[in-house]
C-alpha cells in the first residue's frame, strides 16, 4: 500500500491535500493511481491525461516536487527514494482545478513561434521518397516552464519551450522566416532572461535540451549583434 | 475556462528560487549563486560601514584593525573568501555557458571551477594562517 | 432572426470532437461536454496507426475502403499530426505466403496502393527487421498523434464558436414527455450542478456510450473491448510494420517520434473504468513483435496500458440500415425506442472520426429539418496549439 497526497482545489474553495492509501503493483504508475482515486473514491478529482505512454505530454505534474509525466512515473521506483507520493500541479500556470492547469498562455507562445510540427530526421535505414519525417520531440508538456525559476516569477518570459522552438526553427526553418523569431528571442522577454539553472533540460521527458537551445540562441544573437556593431547596420544583423 | 491560482505567489516564487528538493547540479549552483550574491552584498555594506570608522579618529581605526586581526575574524575572512571565490568562479562558468561555450558540459565546468576554487581557497588559508 | 438550434455533444474523444467541429462548421450552436481531458477515454490511448486500411482488405473490405478514403482526407486537412513514412506488411511463415495473393488482390479491389518489394529491399529500408522475412508489401500507412489530432479539431471548433467544456460530466437527462430536452451536468472544476437545454443531444461517449444510454433510458448496443499496448524506448523502424496475416494479436508495430508501440490484444468487458493490464499480454506482445523486429526484446520498456475499443455489438453490426458503414452506426433513438431528441454514435476506428461526424451530423440535420452540406473534407484544420484550455 502506498500513501498518496494529492493537491485539491476547486473554484471558491481553499486549497488542501487529500490523503489516500492505495494498493499498487510492480508496473503501477502515478496516473494509474489517480484513475483509481477518481473511479473508486472521488469522481470529482480532475487531472489531464490522454495517451498513457509519454507521447502526448498532457499528464505533466509535480510528483514529489519534481516535474514528471504521471503516466511514466512508476510508483515502485519512487518508493526507492521516498516513503510516499505527493502529487501537485505544475507551477507557473493558471490553475483550473486540482491538478489541471490552463495551457492557453503556454500554447499562445508556441503559436507565436509557429514552428511547423514535422521535422526531417535521420531514421534507421533508407527513408521513403521525399525524406522521412517525424513529429518534433517537444510534446509541449510544460514541465520545463514549471521547473524554471524565471518562468514562474515572470509570466511574460517566453520560457524554455518557446525558446527551444525558436532554436529548432533556426536549425531547421521549414519555410519559416527566422529573423523575426531571432528578434523575439533577442527581446526583453527572450533568451537573455535565462539564469542558466538547467532544470528545464533536466525535467524534459524527451531530452529536447531547452537550456542548451537558449545558450545557442544567445551565441547566435551575440554574434549577430557584434556583426551589426562592426558593420554599422540596423539592429537586426542586416547591413 | 479561465484559470487563476490560489497558491500564494510569494510561495511559488520562493520555492522556485530557493527550494532545493529534487534539484540537480544546475539548480544547486543557481541557488548557491543567489545566496552568495546576497551574502556578498550584505558584506559589502558592512565593509563600507566599518571602513567609515577611519573618518572618526586614528584611535577608532587602530581599534578596528586590532579587531580585524583576531583569529575569529580571520576565519570569517576565509569563509567570506570561499563565498567570493564560489560566486566569481560560478559566474565565469555562467558567462561561458551563457554565450554558448561548453553548454553540454556545464556540469564538468562547474566541478573544474570548484577544484580551482578549492586550490585558491587552500592557498588563501595557508597565507592567512601564516600571518597569525 | 431564426433561432439557431443548439446541439449538445456528450464525449470529447475523437468522435465527439469531430462531431462538434462538423456541427460548428455547419453553423449550429454546439456545446461539447467531456468528463475529463479530451481524448482521455480511449482515443488518446490508441495505437497511433494512421491506417491505410490494408489490414482489413481480406476480412472487412468495407472498413478498408473507409480507412483509405479517410486516410487521404486527413492528410489534406490536418497533415501536421501525421508522420507519413509509409508502412510494410511482412510475411514470416509459409502460411503468411499463402495469405499474400489474397492480400494483394484485396488491396487492389479496395483501392489501396500496395506494392510488393523484394525482402532485400525491405531490409535496406528497415535494417532492424527480422532478416528471415519471406516477403514484404509497401502500403501508405503512417503514425499520428491522437491527442493533437483531436486538439486540432477542437481548436477549429472553438474558433467557429463551439463551447468546449472539459471536466463537465453529464450525470442525467432532462426529459419532457419522453423527449430529451437537455442534460444535467456536474461541473468538476467548481463542484456545482447545472442543467443545459438543447434541441438535440448526441451521445458520442465511446466505450461509455452504453452507460450514458442507460442513464437516458435507451439501449445502445455497444461492447467495450479493451486491448493492451506496449511502448518501448527508441524508434526501431522508420515505417509502420505489420504482420502479413489475418489480423491477430501483437501484429502491428507503430513508431512515433523516438519510441515504438507494439499492439494489440483484445477481450470484452462491461466496465471500461476498470481496465487490467495482464502481464501475459505484455509478454505476448513483446514476443510477437520481436518476430518482426528482434530488437524489440532488448529495447528499454517505456509503458504498458489498456484502452477500450467501443465495438458495435454483433447483432447491431449485422442489422441493415441507412447508415453507411458496418464499422460504426448512428442510432436515432426516436426510430429505435420512440425517444426523440437523442442520437448515439457507436463504433468506428480512430482514423474514421471525421466520417463518423459527417454521418452523425447528417442525421442530426435531417432530424432538425435543415439542409446543410458537410464541408469538413475540404476545410483545413487549425494547429493543435490553437486549442484554448
Amino acid at each position: 500500500m502506498i500513501e498518496m497526497r494529492v493537491f485539491r482545489w476547486k473554484r471558491d474553495q481553499e486549497p488542501r491535500y487529500d490523503h489516500f492509501l492505495l494498493p499498487y503493483g510492480p508496473r503501477t504508475t502515478v496516473l494509474d493511481l489517480l484513475e483509481v482515486i477518481r473511479v473508486d473514491h472521488d469522481p470529482g478529482l480532475v487531472y489531464r491525461h490522454s495517451c498513457h505512454h509519454g507521447a502526448c505530454g498532457t499528464c505533466a505534474m509535480r510528483i514529489n516536487g519534481v516535474e514528471r509525466l504521471a503516466c511514466l512515473t512508476c510508483v515502485a521506483d519512487l518508493l526507492k527514494e521516498e516513503s510516499r507520493v505527493i502529487v501537485e500541479p505544475l507551477n507557473g500556470f493558471p490553475l483550473l482545478g486540482d491538478l489541471v492547469v490552463e495551457m492557453t498562455p503556454f500554447n499562445e507562445r508556441l503559436a507565436a513561434v509557429g514552428l511547423p510540427p514535422l521535422r526531417r530526421c535521420e531514421l534507421p535505414g533508407e527513408p521513403p521518397e521525399g525524406g522521412a519525417v517525424q513529429l518534433e520531440d517537444c510534446i509541449e508538456c510544460g514541465a520545463c516552464v514549471s521547473a524554471c525559476p524565471v518562468a514562474v516569477t515572470d509570466h511574460h518570459y517566453l520560457g524554455p519551450a518557446a525558446l527551444n522552438a525558436i532554436w529548432r526553427a533556426v536549425e531547421e526553418p521549414r519555410g519559416l522566416d527566422v529573423e523575426p523569431l531571432l528578434d523575439m528571442a533577442d527581446g526583453e522577454h527572450g533568451c537573455w532572461r535565462c539564469h542558466a539553472v538547467f532544470e528545464c533540460s533536466e525535467v524534459c521527458p524527451n531530452q529536447t535540451g531547452p537550456a542548451e537551445a537558449i545558450m545557442r540562441l544567445r551565441q547566435r544573437l551575440f554574434i549577430r549583434r557584434l556583426r551589426q556593431l562592426l558593420r554599422g547596420g540596423d539592429g537586426h544583423g542586416r547591413a | 475556462m479561465v484559470g487563476r491560482d490560489p497558491r500564494p505567489r510569494w510561495l511559488q516564487v520562493g520555492r522556485a528560487w530557493l527550494y532545493p528538493r529534487g534539484r540537480r547540479l544546475g539548480g544547486w549552483a543557481f541557488i548557491l549563486n543567489r545566496l552568495s550574491g546576497l551574502v556578498l552584498t550584505a558584506y559589502l555594506l558592512l565593509h563600507l560601514t566599518l571602513l567609515s570608522t577611519l573618518a572618526w579618529s586614528p584611535a577608532a581605526y587602530d581599534w578596528f584593525i586590532e579587531l580585524m586581526s583576531s583569529r575569529l575574524v580571520l576565519l570569517f575572512d576565509l569563509a567570506l573568501a570561499a563565498v567570493l571565490i564560489y560566486h566569481g568562479l560560478n559566474g565565469i562558468r555562467l558567462t561561458l555557458v551563457g554565450l554558448g561555450v561548453g553548454v553540454t558540459r556545464h556540469k564538468e565546468i562547474f566541478w573544474a571551477a570548484m577544484l580551482v576554487g578549492l586550490l585558491l581557497l587552500g592557498y588563501g588559508g595557508y597565507r592567512l594562517w601564516g600571518g597569525m | 432572426m431564426k433561432d439557431v438550434p443548439h446541439v449538445i455533444v456528450i464525449g470529447g474523444g475523437g468522435t465527439g470532437v469531430a462531431t462538434a467541429y462538423d456541427l460548428a462548421l455547419r453553423r449550429l450552436r454546439v456545446t461539447l461536454l467531456e468528463r475529463g481531458e479530451i481524448t482521455s477515454g480511449a482515443t488518446g490511448r490508441h495505437h497511433g496507426l494512421f491506417h491505410s486500411g490494408a489490414r482489413y482488405v481480406v476480412k472487412d473490405p468495407a472498413s478498408a475502403r473507409e480507412c483509405i478514403q479517410e486516410n487521404r482526407i486527413l492528410r489534406r486537412i490536418v497533415p501536421g499530426v501525421i508522420e507519413s513514412n509509409g508502412g510494410l506488411f511482412v510475411a514470416l511463415t509459409d502460411e503468411d505466403m499463402e495469405y499474400l495473393p489474397r492480400f494483394l488482390a484485396g488491396c487492389e479491389s479496395c483501392g489501396i496502393p500496395a506494392r510488393q518489394i523484394p525482402p532485400q529491399q525491405a531490409l535496406r529500408w528497415e535494417p532492424n527487421l527480422n532478416p528471415a522475412i519471406k516477403a514484404a508489401v509497401e502500403v501508405p500507412d503512417g503514425s499520428f498523434d491522437g491527442w493533437r489530432l483531436a486538439a486540432s479539431f477542437l481548436a477549429s471548433a472553438q474558433r467557429l464558436g463551439a463551447d468546449v467544456r472539459r471536466f463537465h460530466e453529464v450525470v442525467g437527462f432532462r426529459r419532457t414527455n419522453g423527449t430529451v430536452t437537455g442534460v444535467r451536468v456536474q461541473d468538476h472544476l467548481g463542484e456545482r450542478r447545472y442543467e443545459l437545454g438543447a434541441d438535440l443531444v448526441i451521445n458520442a461517449a465511446g466505450p461509455w456510450a452504453g452507460r450514458v444510454g442507460r442513464v437516458a433510458g435507451v439501449d445502445v448496443p455497444l461492447t467495450p473491448s479493451p486491448g493492451v499496448l506496449v511502448a518501448v524506448e527508441g524508434r526501431l523502424t522508420t515505417r509502420v510494420i505489420n504482420h502479413l496475416a489475418t489480423p491477430g494479436d501483437g501484429d502491428i508495430l507503430v513508431p512515433l517520434r523516438q519510441l515504438s508501440v507494439i499492439g494489440t490484444t483484445s477481450w470484452y468487458t462491461d466496465d471500461p473504468d476498470h481496465l487490467e493490464v495482464p502481464e501475459e499480454h505484455v509478454e505476448l506482445l513483446l514476443r510477437k513483435g520481436a518476430e518482426m523486429v528482434p530488437l524489440l526484446k532488448s529495447a528499454p520498456f517505456k509503458a504498458a496500458w489498456s484502452a477500450a475499443r467501443p465495438l458495435l455489438s454483433a447483432e447491431a453490426a449485422a442489422e441493415g440500415g441507412r447508415e453507411v458503414s458496418r464499422t460504426f452506426r448512428v442510432f436515432d433513438h426516436a426510430a429505435r425506442e420512440g425517444v426523440e431528441g437523442l442520437v448515439s454514435v457507436v463504433g468506428g476506428k480512430a482514423i474514421t472520426l471525421r466520417l463518423m461526424a459527417e454521418v452523425t451530423v447528417d442525421v442530426v440535420c435531417s432530424k432538425l429539418g435543415l439542409d446543410l452540406p458537410c464541408r469538413t473534407a475540404e476545410t483545413p484544420l487549425l494547429p493543435s496549439y490553437a486549442f484554448r484550455g
